[in-house]
């Protein structure tokens, strides 16, 4: 009777085997990946969590030897981003708009998906060389303002293309539905288009301020950093990737401190987009 | 006309056609085997015609079944709607046949128990009882070869048999008037004729079914003229 | 074409119509007459034509790049497929129903009242009434009353597809097209659409694409049979299902096709 049901002839066995063994190096290499992880994430808490401190929040950054926080770099990474999202959001929907409500004739559109994708993928050092080079060198001063519109750079291909990708998933018969019912081609994209992709698009911006909080490449070459407290955008100004990467870099464990501290804000911050993103996505 | 995508209905519609034609048969030989008694004095073919009679009814009411079965699962629509429903028409005419010839027997029956049947009234209904069976035949076959041109024919061969019927009566008149005595076994005979007479009419009403198949116009309660047109039309 | 259909009062007609996909014409000629405040049904296998027929009488092709229309379609004798007629107003009295239920991610009650907007400022009473009117019409009131400030996606796909025909009613059209609206929906759910049809053609002429035969039979007047972009036959549904004309009719009909 019970062959019937599990006939263990030798394909049988076989493809158990097999399929026993490749459960098996799956589940190391599963491993092997969550290990460093693991490694980093417990590095960095174990590190950070001695440098968290009203103080860390209070005061801004110190000259060596002395105490301090990193006030003025979180403003100014806030800031930054801030203003950087400001600048890329309004410009990568526009641009997204076009690419999945009206580019779907001529080249015009391919192309530019195309060169997103690429933009998309740039290593952002380049993108801080580009601000360097047309921006910070024209007016031979490092400012915020640099440094916000580098980030605001690495935002638009993000968005562009979460935009397009989320609008392209809005239903065509939605589409349809509002033309045959006579409205032109802007409120269709306002009431119907944008509504029903809006949870997308705006998990799309997380993920760009998500990206954004975290480099630091591109703001080395244009808003560089500011020992002091300045909310001026048009001076250097402090942030905390680089803040990070200087201290990091310096020899004093009073910096270093710092800097852990910095990651795991960063860190932490990074985190709580992509879970507020998540959860946007999910409604 | 070409098979349907489904196999399972042609089998279906097929099989209806020759259950109708299967009836269509035993009935055929029902009326020939009361006719040949009722000539011959046969009692004992005379009593099968009537026995056999529940066959005829038990096809009419599992042909019936057969058509609702096939409406219900299939919604049979154009040409083969109107094949279901005639169907359904035609199989009512032929367990009306059946009735006749049962009767046929029946009265026969009666007669040759209490005398001998008169001779010239007896040929006279043999004779129409003939084109009757001719026409039921006929309706038959139009039916099975779907051809409405024959189906119209027939319509006319009713004519004859109307006529026929008429003479029979006035030839029962005179028998009856000269001799009293037989007025009980002529209206035997009488009914007799009336009940070939009743065959005629049915095979008429199956012809114009077949009409009704191929070419889709009801044709009952027309002219012959009209129903001749539109057969060939 | 059979007298009744001459003399029938077309709302639509259409003359030499033929349609492009780019290079490949989807549309061979059709010209017919679909008459006022009658149901007509649009019947033919997948790829006959019959959907793209239907979108001419919106224009709704012209959102795609690549497609075009030659001929001419009339509706009360203008032509629609001018350059000069006014999409917009076009649309106004040609409302179309899709084969999935189509809300908009907003509230039943602004579904309805974004298509009204666009053509009307009315009050918020007056909305309120035209609402109200549109989903009692759609056989919609009784179930969503309480709850027009849900979203319309929280209806079940039977409620869905009557708020997309209380939407289409509720800029009053005189025509009512309708794509396969039944087919995604239930039995139950069809058959109150389909009650829903034959309701609204004493008010609209109401054009429906259907591939369920048995739909057309029971909720159409006249019915067109399409093949390969060819109006094969149009004529009553009656005749069309118990005697058609043509035997590529006769044949579709009665599943002998292919």
């Amino acid at each position: 009777m019970s062959s019937a049901i599990a006939p263990l002839n030798k394909i049988y066995r076989r493809r158990r085997m097999v399929n026993a063994l490749m459960l098996f190096i799956s589940g190391l290499t599963l491993l092997f990946g969550l290990f460093w992880l693991a490694w980093i994430i417990v590095t960095l808490f174990y590190e950070g969590f001695n440098a968290l401190g009203p103080s860390l929040f209070t005061q801004n950054t110190p000259p060596p030897g002395s105490n301090g926080g990193l006030l003025n770099a979180i403003v100014g990474s806030f800031l930054m981003a801030m203003m950087g999202t400001l600048i890329g959001t309004p410009v990568g929907i526009l641009a997204g708009t076009y690419l999945a409500e009206f580019g779907r004739r001529g080249w015009l559109a391919p192309a530019t998906r195309f060169i997103n994708d690429i933009l998309l993928s740039a290593p952002s050092i380049v993108i801080g060389l580009f601000i360097y080079s047309v921006y910070v060198a024209k007016v031979s001063h490092f400012s915020g303002w640099a440094g916000a519109l580098a980030l605001s750079l690495i935002v638009i291909p993000v968005v562009v293309r979460t935009t397009d990708d989320m609008l392209k998933l809005v239903p065509d018969s939605l589409r349809e539905a509002a033309v045959a019912l006579g409205a032109p081609a802007w409120k269709m994209i306002v009431f119907v288009s944008y509504r029903a992709a809006r949870a997308g698009i705006v998990t799309g911006i997380l993920l760009a301020v998500a990206r954004i909080s975290g480099e630091t490449a591109p703001l080395l070459f244009t808003s560089l950093n500011n020992q002091f407290w300045s909310l001026n955008m048009n001076a250097p100004m402090a942030n905390l990737p680089v803040v990070i990467f200087q201290f990091a870099m310096s020899p004093y464990p009073d910096w270093h401190r710092l800097a852990w501290g910095g990651a795991i804000l960063i860190t932490l911050g990074v985190l709580g987009l992509n879970i507020l993103a998540r959860v946007m996505f999910r409604r | 006309m070409n098979d349907h995508s489904s196999k399972q209905y042609d089998i279906e519609l097929e099989t209806l056609r020759s259950r109708v034609l299967e009836m269509g048969g035993l009935v055929e030989s029902q009326i020939l085997a009361a006719i040949n008694g009722l000539t011959s004095g046969d009692l004992q073919a005379l009593n099968a015609v009537i026995l056999e009679d529940h066959r005829v009814n038990g096809l009419e009411v599992s042909i019936d079944t057969d058509c609702s079965q096939l409406i219900a699962r299939r919604q049979p629509a154009a040409g083969d709607l109107r094949l279901v429903l005639a169907v359904i028409k035609i199989v009512t005419d032929l367990e009306r046949i059946g009735d006749e010839a049962a009767k046929i027997a029946r009265m026969g029956k009666q007669s040759y128990e209490r005398a001998r049947m008169p001779s010239a009234p007896v040929a006279a209904v043999k004779h129409v009882g003939d084109i009757a069976l001719g026409m039921l035949r006929k309706a038959l076959n139009a039916l099975a070869r779907l051809d409405p041109i024959a189906a119209a024919s027939i319509v006319r061969e009713d004519f004859a048999i109307d006529e026929e019927f008429s003479a029979i009566v006035r030839q029962l008149i005179t028998f009856m008037m000269e001799d009293p005595r037989t007025i009980s076994q002529s209206l035997e005979i009488l009914w007799i004729a009336k009940a070939i007479e009743r065959i005629g009419d049915h095979s008429k009403n199956m012809a114009e079914q077949v009409i009704f198949i191929v070419k889709g116009t009801d044709v009952r309660h027309t002219t012959v003229e009209e129903l001749e047109r539109e057969a060939r039309g | 074409m059979s007298e009744d259909l001459q003399f029938a009062n077309p709302k639509l007609k259409v003359k030499d119509l033929n349609f492009f996909y780019g290079k490949y014409q989807a549309l061979k000629d059709v010209s017919m007459n679909i008459p006022a405040n009658k149901v007509t049904a649009f019947i033919g296998p997948s790829g006959c034509g019959k959907s793209t027929l239907l979108r001419t009488f919106n224009r709704l092709y012209e959102l795609y790049p690549g497609q075009r229309a030659e001929g001419e379609i009339q509706l009360d004798g203008n032509d629609i497929l001018a350059k000069t007629q006014d999409i917009t107003l076009l649309r106004a009295k040609v409302g179309m129903v899709f084969q999935k239920p189509t809300p908009f991610p907003m509230s039943i009650y602004d579904n309805i009242s974004f298509g009204v907007r666009l053509y009307e400022n009315l009050r918020r009473g007056e909305m309120d009434e035209r609402i109200e009117w549109a989903l009692t019409k759609a056989a919609l009131w009784k179930e969503v009353k309480d709850k027009l400030n849900q979203s319309g996606n929280s209806l079940s796909g039977g409620q869905q597809q009557r708020l997309c025909i209380a939407r289409g009613i509720a800029i009053k059209p005189e025509v009512l097209l309708l794509d396969e609206p039944c087919s995604a929906l239930d039995p139950i759910s069809t058959s109150r659409i389909e009650e829903l049809i034959d309701e609204l053609k004493t008010d609209y002429t109401v054009v429906i694409v259907t591939h369920n035969m048995q739909q057309a039979a029971r909720v159409s007047d006249y019915t067109a049979y399409m093949y390969l972009g060819e109006l094969i036959e149009f004529g009553l549904t009656d005749n069309i299902f118990i005697k058609p004309k043509r035997k590529e009719t006769e044949d579709y009909i009665t599943g002998r096709f292919g």
